[in-house]
């Protein structure tokens, strides 16, 4: 009863503390100066789309709204297009994107951001269930966050769901591929399948770690693999199961 | 041990969101933060055909984060309700209790989505919409007749903005699970048409 009390505490907490700007309904319109030679302005945000204009160094544009990474400008004469964020970055600074430049790091678009994402992934030891996950994870800095996980699991015999806290490292987070480490704990409750002979509802701690990879995909997109070990605790006996796990995650 | 750890973690991981939220409240240095618009809310109507069963009227909800131009990420629950028994099953006697009441089908999943192709679909008037053909992976639950099974689904989009905020989408999605409903554990397949709209905040 408590421990569900503090899993929805903790599931408000973490809606409560969603960032504002996510949201925000009116900002007031950013105007820059062009400093490259000149931007291409496309009709949609993506680069599928054609470049219907171009605009010169030295034209004020104003920067409307961001969309799949591109940003929707309004040129000097009217014209309203998408330009492509590397495009716009050496003179961004003050939207709080992070310049462009070679030294910034993947990690440093990461810092002070929410990921959030799912991974499923197989369990190699025991009864080899499926299970998938939700993750919703907070980055201070860098390299340290930390990341509220639910998830449910699936066998022949057995199904379930867990929830777990985890500290998330990492410490390379510049390279494009990078290591995580991670160390959690969590409850699980399993029940048998409804169509064999019922049994007790399991209701168990673990605390589990692991190390995984980061792939980052462009600005806000990382798949993730990773391979855990949670060492599970019953009746006084701790059974140790690994699992795997790809994820796919956005960052806002 | 483990629960006062637990309990240890889960004051650090409070306290520690609860001041990110008070930080929040100063104003930051720069003057401004682009507006992001990310997220869509969406429903949706079709007819979901559930291998051994009648097709019967699909509703659902989904919320996507669209996380680059490619890519995004989406969580989707979907109901088919009173789904009836076959006309096969009818004639039989043999048929096991749990097929003889109308059951509803639920699912939710977490789905990966990928835009293969942008384009612009120019409406009568000359003006151009967004639009793009996309597909989806996932994993996630059904829930069927007293079984709860892990369920891979896969489909196949395509989405059109015809303004701002409102996109259409239309959607094929197969949901694939391992079912005992039958004389054996099947893999069985059920396919759902269905169109629907989506409201990008």
């Amino acid at each position: 009863m408590v421990t569900h009390i503090f899993r929805y505490f903790f599931v408000v907490i973490l809606v409560l503390s969603l960032p504002q700007h996510a949201f925000a309904q009116d900002l007031s319109e950013l105007t820059l100066e062009v400093i490259d030679p000149f931007i291409e302005v496309r009709s949609g945000p993506g680069r599928g789309y054609p470049v219907f204009y171009v605009i010169e160094q030295g034209e004020k544009i104003n920067v409307i709204v961001r969309r799949d990474g591109w940003y929707e400008i309004a040129a000097e004469n009217g014209k309203n297009g998408w330009v492509n964020p590397s495009q716009l970055s050496r003179t961004l600074q003050s939207t709080g994107e992070p310049a462009d430049l070679p030294s910034v790091s993947y990690g440093d678009y990461l810092a002070n951001k929410w990921r959030v994402g799912f991974s499923a992934g197989k369990f190699v030891s025991g009864d080899n269930s499926d299970v998938f996950a939700a993750t919703l994870s907070y980055r201070f800095n860098t390299w340290f966050g930390l990341e509220g996980e639910g998830g449910r699991f699936y066998n022949a015999t057995d199904r379930g769901s867990y929830y777990a806290a985890n500290i998330l490292v990492e410490p390379f987070s510049q390279w494009q591929f990078s290591p995580e480490f991670l160390l959690g704990s969590g409850k699980r409750q399993s029940s048998t399948q409804p169509e064999l002979p019922k049994e007790d509802d399991k209701n168990l701690s673990f605390i589990h770690y692991g190390i995984g990879l980061n792939y980052y995909l462009g600005r806000n997109f990382v798949v993730r693999t990773d391979y855990r070990w949670s060492a599970v605790s019953e009746d006084n006996d701790t059974v140790t199961l690994e699992s795997w796990k790809l994820g796919f995650n956005t960052f806002f | 041990m483990e629960t006062r750890f637990q309990h240890v973690l889960l004051t650090i991981v409070v306290s520690l969101f609860l001041t990110n939220f008070a930080s929040a409240q100063t104003p930051p240095e720069s003057n401004s933060k682009v507006k992001t618009e990310f997220l869509e809310v969406g429903v949706s109507l079709g007819y979901l055909a559930i291998e051994g069963f009648p097709t019967t009227l699909s509703k659902s909800v989904n919320f996507t984060l669209r996380a680059t131009e490619n890519f995004f990420l989406e969580v989707n629950y979907l109901r088919a309700d009173d789904v009836e028994e076959s006309t096969f099953a009818q004639e039989r006697d043999d048929v096991p209790n749990s097929l003889e009441t109308n059951q509803d089908f639920t699912h939710f999943d977490l789905l990966l989505g990928y835009n293969f192709f942008q384009g612009e679909f120019f409406s009568g008037d000359g003006e151009a919409n967004l639009s793009s053909l996309y597909g989806v992976w996932g994993v996630g639950e059904t829930e069927f007749s007293e079984e709860r099974r892990f369920t891979t689904t896969l489909g196949l989009g395509y989405q059109v903005a015809f303004n701002r905020r409102y996109i259409l989408h239309f959607d094929v999605r197969d949901y694939i699970y391992e079912s005992s409903l039958g004389d054996q554990n099947d893999t069985v397949h059920n396919i759902d048409s269905s169109v629907g709209l989506s409201y990008l905040f």
